[in-house]
């Protein structure tokens, strides 16, 4: 298998074919339509009047449309791809603030393409997810669908004030989703994430500055800014903000601390969105921002991420084990994907990468997954006690059997996606961070058993009499759950994902890596006879 | 038509002086006249407003070098009448004492800011910025005799400590002109007995512009007073300031070292202590006091680095400061006064609460609105010039800023709207076409300045070129 998957990532790239699927759908904009046409909806549907919640429904369905429109878009998108070609694609690039050199410049190489579908994906999801919401439906799907703007606008921008501006903006509809329609602790938890999330943007404008300076102060925009040659010291310290930055999102250990309350008191639609995409970004920035553009500062501390990676797992797989209530349990193993993702960045070996670009996808599909199903069954059984709750799977299973699948996908077990990424991921990282590989696999074998433990005593122990009474999971609610999992399932079965018949970009294709890494030599060594 | 740039100028005048003589001698009775003066002013800026972008692009020097028009006079000025305008249009008038005095003052304030943009010596810069806080004198104590008593106290003790600094200035240098001071301090020493007068006149500055250091005395009189006239003086009296602090500081880049370090303090003060003290207070017009304070913080750190680049983009984000903190205590009305009035205002009046929520967001400094592209090009100057620990500070006072803003957009927008019995005497601004119009307006310019970022920003830092800086 290693052989196999070493040979996948040593392969000499093709050169690129026309793709059977190009031409199919042909826009200049394809970018910003999939950032603006969100934004725009989300200023209808505010601006739209709702007397009395007449047009609820109506306003769910153009937020559901909208999605599944942005879905087709990215879709098309990624199957029209050429994974092989040297350049960023879909590009725009409209002078802005031409005095500090900001530009509005768009585009996406491999691992955003890949993030896009994801955002897609779920973006549908968290729609599907929310339509229980009944208070203020027009206020909360316009929040929504601004959040989901903000997260594709961070993934396709490809300058740094775009994607600052993006990155921060997320903050504000998250946190305002979270006060207005979260749990009893909704107070806390949307403070919390505002102050972590606002802390790491502040982070990141440093960083941002930093790269800024050292690159000459002329442009912000990535191609300049970021294929600028910068000291080592000043890598190590752009390098060390990005990673706090990135720590806050993602959340890695000890930035951390907005995501217990979050995932546990946030609405359910909000948690598909946080743990499946926006928390993504976090690992994106390492990947784009450090590993991609400064090397040496990747080099220098890459054991600090593998530490901080090893310290998240172990962390999550403790606090969920000890964790009294569901929600909390969810929450905590929704840190795991994380943590896998980051070791794999910081192993900075082809194998590895590929690993953590996959896992990209994969550990938002799981954590989304795990936190959103432990929410949805405390819900169902009308409690969020783990010592109340006890045998239940009988009286609801659907939950059960999906509680079971989020748990083998959180795992990383044969034949659900998270299994191709974390073999690659541990794989390409034992040779480079052979401490930190141990120690993540450690802490994923902790989580094995947190689940184990929290799965058998909830689902399959003795039924407790004293419980509240409990109900199977809606059709809505298995639709959201089925997708997430479906997901989780189909890329693992048929890794080459959703592609049109002749394409060739399956998801975890390293050619998808090209041109982020192209200027880092060790990792981007397998490729550099590739196409034009 | 040499003069023709100075026609806003006169129409503002003359609107005002007709606004007084309305007042005095049209009895207040005639409901008809009061509920159309608003609009009628906001016209009259309006239109004073595109002859400033017309006429305005002429540079020139009038009145011996008394008065200057280049860039950073026509950025000022359109900027200052365009808040104007906009608050004007906005403000819930039943709340207003005396709308035709209320109108005027507020067109004499912006009289006061076009001086002080156009002032080519010292006398011009103080006298504008004087003109500009009587009017904010005037309007406080329309309703609260005593409060403007005490602002007129304080403006005075500041007013005297401006005219101390500049004096010195004028006899080191032996001109008045700010350009010849300029000349003169080339090559000057930054002595102590320089840095001292300037270091007054530059504190008389920080409290007009209602730094957050300043707060401390002026900030109580706000709640209290009327919603346009703290939208006055924290918006537009704060604007003449800081343009003053512009020229002045630009007229003494020299010999920067005398006022950059205080400037620096100053400003990490008010960043930092603006956001701190708006996530302290409950007040909704004191919140937003404090979210101004913390984004003139922004504009003085821009200042601070006394090059082009820098004061170019402290003079972009004095034009998204001016606007928003102008109309924003005008947009919210009487409910200003407590927390509690807002709730619901984002079901009751969905214009006015878009409005307040952009104009809150955007003091402090929230993507993607004004603020924000401000203060990231303050701090692409603070970066470029090493002032990594001052952008440091601005960030963490705006995460303090944006959580601030965040907390009283969940009372507008997330709770449900209360008995107006329990909104203890503040109630909901009343809705007009008027002031609908006007906050669309408003969240217009707020979310476009962003997308105008390039010509705004251009128009700033030729202004600050104008300036003679490099």
């Amino acid at each position: 298998m290693l052989d196999r998957l070493a040979g996948i990532v040593t392969a000499v790239s093709p050169t690129p074919l026309p793709v059977p699927g190009a031409g199919i759908f042909q826009s200049s904009y394809l970018l910003s339509i999939s950032i603006w046409v969100p934004v725009l909806v989300a200023v209808g549907i505010a601006l739209m009047p709702n007397p009395r919640g007449r047009y609820d429904t109506i306003i769910k369905q153009i937020a559901f449309f909208t999605n599944l429109g942005l879905m087709f878009i990215m879709f098309i998108a990624y199957n029209q791809f050429q994974a092989f070609l040297p350049n960023v694609q879909y590009e725009e690039k409209v002078t802005w603030l031409p005095s500090i050199g900001a530009v509005y410049h768009l585009g996406v190489d491999g691992p955003g393409i890949l993030l896009l579908v994801l955002s897609g994906v779920i973006g549908i999801i968290s729609v599907l997810a929310s339509i229980g919401i009944r208070e203020r439906v027009r206020s909360y799907f316009a929040l929504l669908l601004l959040a989901q703007a903000c997260i594709t606008g961070a993934i396709a921008a490809h300058d740094l004030f775009v994607l600052v501006l993006f990155w921060s903006a997320a903050t504000v509809p998250i946190a305002l989703l979270v006060l207005g329609w979260g749990g009893p602790r909704r107070e806390a938890a949307a403070w919390r994430l505002a102050a972590y999330w606002g802390a790491g943007s502040l982070v990141l404008v440093l960083a941002v500055m930093g790269i800024y300076v050292a690159s000459g102060a002329s442009s912000f925009d990535m191609d300049v800014a970021l294929k600028s040659a910068v000291g080592p010291r000043a890598q190590v310290i752009v390098g060390a903000a990005v990673i706090i930055a990135a720590a806050t999102r993602l959340p890695l250990f000890p930035f951390h601390g907005w995501a217990r309350d979050l995932y546990s008191e946030a609405p359910i639609g909000v948690i598909v969105l946080v743990g499946g995409s926006a928390t993504r970004l976090g690992a994106y920035l390492v990947l784009r921002l450090l590993v991609a553009a400064e090397p040496d500062g990747a080099r220098l501390l890459s054991p600090l991420i593998a530490a901080l990676a090893a310290v998240t797992v172990v962390y999550a797989a403790v606090a969920a084990m000890r964790a009294a209530d569901l929600r909390h349990a969810g929450a905590y193993l929704a840190l795991v994907p994380g943590g896998v993702t980051a070791l794999g960045l910081a192993a900075l070996t082809p194998l590895s990468i590929t690993g953590s670009v996959l896992a990209l996808f994969t550990g938002g599909m799981a954590s989304a997954l795990i936190a959103s199903i432990f929410a949805t069954v405390s819900d169902r059984a009308q409690t969020r006690s783990v010592a109340l709750l006890r045998g239940i799977a009988p009286r609801m299973p659907k939950l059960a059997w999906l509680t079971v699948l989020a748990a083998l996908g959180l795992l990383g077990v044969p034949m659900m996606a998270s299994f191709t990424a974390d073999l690659m991921t541990f794989f390409g990282a034992f040779k480079t961070q052979p401490v930190g590989a141990f120690a993540v696999a450690a802490g994923l074998a902790l989580t094995a058993v947190a689940l184990a433990v929290v799965i058998q005593r909830v689902m399959f122990g003795e039924p407790n009499p004293e419980a509240p009474a409990v109900s199977d999971a809606s059709l809505g609610e298995t639709w959201y759950l089925a997708l997430l999992a479906g997901a989780l399932l189909w890329v693992g079965l048929v890794p080459g994902g959703p592609k049109l018949p002749g394409t060739d970009t399956p998801l975890f294709d390293p050619g998808l890596l090209n041109v982020m890494v192209a200027d880092v030599p060790e990792i981007a060594a397998p490729y550099t006879g590739a196409g034009p | 038509m040499k003069y023709a740039t100075f026609v806003p100028e006169a129409m503002v005048v003359a609107g005002a002086v007709a606004l007084v003589l309305i007042g005095r001698f049209r009895p207040a009775q005639r409901r008809r006249l009061r509920a159309r003066l608003p609009a009628g002013a906001a016209v009259v800026l309006l239109v004073a407003f595109g002859v400033e972008l017309y006429a305005g692009a002429n540079v020139g020097s009038y009145f011996g070098g008394g008065l200057v028009q280049d860039r950073l006079a026509l950025f000022a000025k359109a900027a200052g009448l365009l808040a104007a305008a906009v608050a004007i249009a906005v403000a819930d008038w039943p709340s207003e004492e005396s709308p035709a005095l209320a109108l005027a003052m507020t067109l004499l304030a912006v009289f006061g800011l076009m001086v002080t943009a156009s002032a080519g010596d010292v006398v011009g810069v103080w006298a504008g910025l004087e003109l500009a806080g009587a009017a904010g004198v005037g309007m406080l104590a329309v309703r609260r005799p005593d409060l403007g008593l005490r602002l007129l106290v304080l403006g005075g003790a500041a007013s005297a400590m401006t005219l101390l600094g500049l004096a010195y200035v004028y006899a080191t240098a032996g001109t008045a002109d700010l350009l010849g001071i300029r000349q003169v301090l080339i090559g000057a020493a930054p002595t102590l007995p320089l840095a001292l007068p300037v270091l007054l006149l530059l504190g008389a500055l920080a409290f007009r512009a209602a730094l957050t250091p300043a707060q401390v005395a002026a900030g109580p009189m706000l709640p209290p007073a009327s919603p346009l006239s703290s939208g006055l003086v924290v918006g537009l009296v704060a604007a003449a300031a800081l343009v003053a602090t512009v020229k002045v500081a630009a007229a003494l880049s020299p010999v920067s070292g005398v006022y950059s370090p205080y400037l620096e303090v100053v400003a990490a003060l008010a960043m930092v202590g603006g956001g701190a003290a708006a996530l302290g207070v409950r007040t909704p017009r004191a919140r937003i006091a404090f979210l101004a304070a913390g984004q003139a913080g922004w504009v003085l750190a821009g200042v601070a680095t006394h090059y082009r680049g820098g004061i170019g983009s402290a003079v972009f984000l004095l034009g998204s400061f001016a606007i928003a903190a102008m109309a924003g205590p005008a947009v919210m009305g009487a409910t200003g006064l407590a927390e509690a009035a807002l709730a619901g205002m984002g079901t009751l009046r969905p214009h006015r609460a878009a409005a307040l929520a952009l104009a809150l967001l955007s003091l402090a400094g929230a993507p993607p609105l004004a603020g924000f592209f401000g203060e990231f090009a303050v701090g692409s100057a603070l970066a470029q010039s090493g002032h990594f620990e001052l952008l440091a500070l601005g960030l963490l006072g705006t995460t303090f800023s944006v959580i601030a803003a965040l907390g009283t957009l969940r009372v507008m927008f997330l709770q449900n709207p209360v008995d107006e019995a329990r909104r203890g005497g503040a109630a909901l601004p009343v809705w007009t076409r008027l002031s609908a119009a006007a906050a669309i307006a408003l969240c217009v310019v707020i979310a476009g300045y962003g997308l105008l970022a390039n010509p705004i920003l251009s128009l700033a830092t030729q202004g600050a070129e104008g300036l003679g800086l490099r």
